[in-house]
């Protein structure tokens, strides 16, 4: 499989579609518009990339997701904010402990997920926001190893979660009740089959496959759920220095990818063979 | 007590005892210059093994080869609190060497194998990468020719490893041999005051 890059969205700047000073999560909803997490805005492209709106969260945006609802929910340093799909905030959820840094969100069977990058845990909370239970907190013995400082996560159709470890340099699946069902990947310093360098991947997505970036260098790759390489999506567009890039695929089987220097969306497409 | 555990505090209190020397004697140099003098260090801001932006280049070791002082008086330091502990160190390891049948590089990356590691915390010893590790430098090994900092720093590592002017090894010369030769002027004058913190 191979990709071709499409398109490119944002941008380091003050304009309207740009971004200022950071870009740390990217989503995706049904209808195929895009939301980014940059600084402390939501940014809203369509589908082809034209800027439809932008709003403020009351502080830095660490992560966005999209739930089946519509609604928009952003991370933040100890907080939740929850918006309707007019950028109108409807909820906040504060909680000291449990959300110290959330750098991802996503829903399982009418909960949702917080990526805790303090707590090194994924937060599993009802729809009012009520703690449930951890998901990666001492599996098997020290956790999710997060030396980049971002937990990240995906849901597959079974309801099964996708979970960086990038210092074990896996990918591990857990239940939503937090059991480990086992892992994919293993370090190696210069086939891309593998994860390089200290800590990688950083971030994952899921749709038919798993997508994940790694840094040092940047890349973003294509891997089968049983952990086999599949394609290397684009590595040299990516500036060299970027880490933590957020990953995100549409049902075409398009990929964006957030350079984190840049500031900008690269997205890629499959080319048929 | 088991003879294992003996071994290693021995080994933890010979490190922290060559800590202290080292800590000991710096502090008694800084203390006899005292009295509004400065003193060289290494700006970590501006040296190229650790400043931010400069990837895909080779170490600098000007600091090794420069100085005055037979091994230089420039070391290595991993500032722990900053350190990420990883499996797979890429200031400890050569992440590009072959893989060895435990999973993880098989060479090191110190040509003068300066740095040790050792499982800290709850520790699996069958599986190495759900632990944590701690990573010491030998000082009196290490040259201070910035391989190990060149691979910690951002966005490979986080940068906990920089390289610093040991006061115990310094002669303190007026115009520093290796100031005269860094490209990035990374060497630079402190109050001695700023030293002792």
């Amino acid at each position: 499989m191979q990709y071709r890059q499409v398109a490119v969205i944002g941008g380091k700047g003050s304009g309207p579609s740009q971004f200022a000073t950071s870009l740390r999560g990217i989503a995706l909803d049904f209808a195929g518009n895009i939301y980014a997490a940059n600084d402390s805005h939501i940014t809203l492209f369509d589908a082809g990339g034209r800027l439809k709106r932008r709003w403020s969260t009351s502080q830095p945006v660490h992560s966005v997701a999209v739930a089946g609802s519509g609604a928009i929910y952003t991370g933040q340093i100890r907080q939740i904010e929850i918006f309707d799909d007019a950028g109108k905030l409807v909820h906040t959820w504060r909680d000291e402990a449990l959300l110290g840094r959330v750098t991802s969100i996503g829903f399982v069977n009418g909960d949702v997920l917080a990526g805790d990058a303090t707590g090194r845990a994924i937060r599993r909370l009802d729809c009012t926001g009520k703690f449930r239970n951890n998901i990666g907190r001492d599996n098997p013995l020290n956790g999710l190893l997060i030396p980049n400082g971002v937990v990240d996560f995906g849901v597959d159709a079974h309801g099964v979660i996708h979970a960086a470890n990038p210092g074990k340099h896996r990918v591990e699946r857990y239940a939503p009740t937090g059991e480990l069902l086992g892992h994919i990947g293993h370090f190696h310093g210069t086939d891309p089959a593998g994860f390089g360098g200290c800590c990688n991947p950083t971030n994952v997505a899921i749709r038919d496959r798993l997508y994940v970036t790694e840094k040092a260098g940047p890349r973003a790759k294509v891997h089968s759920f049983s952990g086999e390489l599949e394609a290397v999506i684009a590595s040299d567009v990516f500036e060299a220095n970027c880490k933590n890039m957020s990953i995100a695929v549409d049902r075409r089987g398009r990929v964006y990818v957030a350079d984190t220097v840049q500031l900008a969306i690269f997205v890629f497409e499959p080319v048929a063979l | 007590m088991n003879e294992h555990f003996t071994r290693r505090d021995l080994m933890h209190n010979a490190a922290r005892g060559v800590v202290l020397a080292t800590l000991g004697g710096g502090a008694g140099f800084l203390v006899r210059k005292a009295n509004g003098q400065v003193v060289w260090q290494v700006d970590s801001a501006r040296c190229l093994n650790s400043r931010l932006g400069e990837v895909g280049v080779a170490a600098c070791s000007l600091c090794t080869t420069e100085c005055v002082v037979s091994l230089s008086a420039v070391r290595a330091v991993n500032e722990h609190s900053r350190c990420g502990r990883c499996n797979i160190c890429p200031a400890y390891f050569k992440i590009t060497s072959a893989v060895d049948e435990r999973g993880l590089p098989s060479e090191k990356l110190c040509p003068r194998d300066a740095i040790t590691r050792k499982p800290i915390g709850k520790a699996d010893p069958e599986d190495p990468a759900n632990n944590f590790y701690d990573y010491l430098i030998d000082e009196e090994k290490c040259d201070g020719c910035g391989k190990c900092a060149m691979q910690c720093k951002e966005p490979l590592g986080l940068g906990s490893i920089v390289l610093k002017i040991r006061y115990n090894r310094c002669v303190d010369c007026n115009r520093c041999a290796i100031s005269r030769a860094c490209p990035k002027d990374a060497l630079v004058r402190i109050p001695v005051t700023r030293a002792l913190t």
